[in-house]
């Protein structure tokens, strides 16, 4: 497998000198899922602000097959690194559910039919597409979920990237939202703080702490450390065991 | 955390009008040539006076709108009604007094133009009823998009009709929280509070345009949006009704 996302001693200071990244290293192969855990403030929305070169955009210690993230990369990067915000409200912004779905694959370069097409099979795929016609305000907080990722969908990226999309959602709408991205056959990173979820989907994940990365290695090993958890103030939910994953 | 939205600021009405299946772009120009036609007609002409009333009234039959919602939604018209009142009293022409009312002159050029105030807001107003009564909020910015208005305006008129729900319920749970917390709005002295939140609210704002801003550039956006062509009848009756209000306008038949 090739390294398809490469990262490379990643730093970012925020203009009022916050230094929110320090020296972030690490690989994704084609097809790979990864999560990224860690606790609030510990900078993982800013690096995913870099995925797709919204932050750091002349940064070349970035390369997503073997692109670098120049200013005439950025079009084709954010074509193929797909980012689902935390608040669905911050995404959906068109008049109807169908015209959000479709101004990603429009803005990409896809034409109108096309673009009608992917946004179809998008809100299929999450289950939505009888509201294709309603104003995303009237939809309830998990059906917007949805639409946000269906509008990321659309623009059929190679890599999807979700910050914290289980927050705010009930049990079952967020049992659907796993069902959805376990259907997906494309490379996933979560960033999340639902270790259950990450471990789920991600066989792999990073551990993301004061802007660096403190662990990186299997999912299921790291949610039964311990040590690593307390030291990165993660924890599972209360009464969750993972010992009988073991004996499956 | 996340109520339900408001819904408050929907004006059209979702019935059987004819004018409801039209296109927005035609509904929206028919508006503005009507009202431009009866903003410029004359007072002492009968004749213009009486067929714009005729039209005007025609299109609220069309329009079906009940005469409840629409004497509801005419209490807007009152600022111009009571900007009116006075012109008869302070106006005078050639200092034609017709004749004086406790002690007061009242004047006939003062009343013409009350009467020309009157008549033209109300007409206006009720012409503007109507075209938000039988379009909704998403059809008229497609319709100005139509009419080829500039994008920049398009995107911020879209814009506020998308966020001012968001923004009316974030406002809410924010009050919703102080008063949970013992606040009770009393007084102006009480108001300090709410300027604070109105500030927090701001900044709020101001943030979540930046996100907004960033998930669109994330999707590829490059300074356009586009909305998706929709499909509408067209109305002979309603080119035939414009032109009929501009003929008369034109035409300055004194009757």
């Amino acid at each position: 497998m090739s390294k398809y996302l490469e990262i490379s001693n990643l730093t970012y200071e925020y203009p009022d000198g916050y230094k929110a990244l320090n020296g972030i290293s690490f690989n994704l192969d084609e097809g790979d899922s990864l999560g990224i855990l860690g606790p609030n403030g510990a900078g993982k929305t800013t690096l995913i602000l870099h995925l797709n070169g919204i932050l750091g955009a002349m940064d070349s210690s970035i390369k997503l097959d073997n692109m670098e993230f120049i200013e005439d990369n950025l079009a084709q990067i954010r074509k193929t690194v797909g980012v689902v915000f935390q608040d669905p409200d911050d995404q959906l912004f068109m008049p109807t559910v169908l015209e959000d779905v479709m101004f990603g694959p429009k803005n990409f370069g896809f034409s109108d039919e096309a673009s009608m097409k992917n946004a179809v099979e998008a809100l299929n795929m999450v289950g939505m597409n009888k509201y294709q016609n309603k104003a995303p305000h009237h939809l309830s907080f998990g059906q917007k979920r949805k639409v946000a990722i269906a509008s990321v969908l659309a623009s059929k990226p190679q890599l999807l990237v979700l910050d914290e999309p289980s927050s705010n959602l009930d049990p079952s709408s967020r049992r659907e939202l796993i069902d959805i991205l376990l259907s997906l056959e494309i490379s996933i990173i979560l960033v999340t703080h639902d270790l259950p979820m990450a471990l789920e989907i991600c066989p792999r994940s990073i551990v993301v702490n004061g802007g660096s990365i403190t662990q990186d290695g299997v999912t299921k090993e790291l949610l039964t450390n311990d040590k690593i958890m307390k030291e990165n103030r993660l924890e599972l939910p209360f009464g969750f065991a993972l010992h009988h994953l073991d004996e499956e | 955390m996340y109520m339900q939205t408001t819904h408050s600021h929907h004006l059209s009405l979702h019935d059987e009008s004819i004018l409801y299946t039209l296109s927005p772009q035609s509904k929206i120009l028919a508006t503005l040539l009507i009202v431009v036609s009866i903003a410029f007609s004359k007072i002492i002409n009968p004749f213009q006076i009486i067929s714009h009333a005729l039209i005007v009234l025609l299109i609220i039959k069309f329009s079906r709108i009940p005469v409840k919602t629409y004497l509801k939604r005419l209490t807007i018209d009152i600022p111009f009604v009571l900007f009116a009142i006075f012109l008869p009293f302070l106006s005078s022409g050639n200092n034609d007094a017709v004749f004086t009312f406790f002690s007061l002159d009242i004047y006939k050029t003062g009343l013409l133009e009350m009467s020309a105030i009157l008549f033209k807001a109300t007409a206006g107003v009720s012409m503007g009823i109507v075209l938000t009564a039988v379009t909704t909020n998403i059809e008229i910015i497609y319709g100005l998009q139509k009419l080829k208005l500039p994008s920049i305006i398009i995107a911020i008129m879209s814009f506020s009709i998308r966020y001012i729900d968001v923004f009316i319920d974030e406002f809410k749970r924010v009050r919703i929280s102080m008063q949970s917390r013992g606040y009770i709005e009393k007084g102006i002295k009480t108001l300090l509070p709410i300027a604070y939140a109105s500030g927090a609210m701001l900044i709020r704002g101001y943030e979540r345009g930046e996100r907004v801003y960033l998930s669109m550039v994330s999707r590829g956006f490059n300074g356009v949006i586009e909305l998706q062509d929709r499909e509408y009848n067209n109305s002979n009756y309603l080119v035939l009704l414009t032109l009929i209000s501009i003929i008369v306008l034109i035409m300055d038949l004194q009757i």
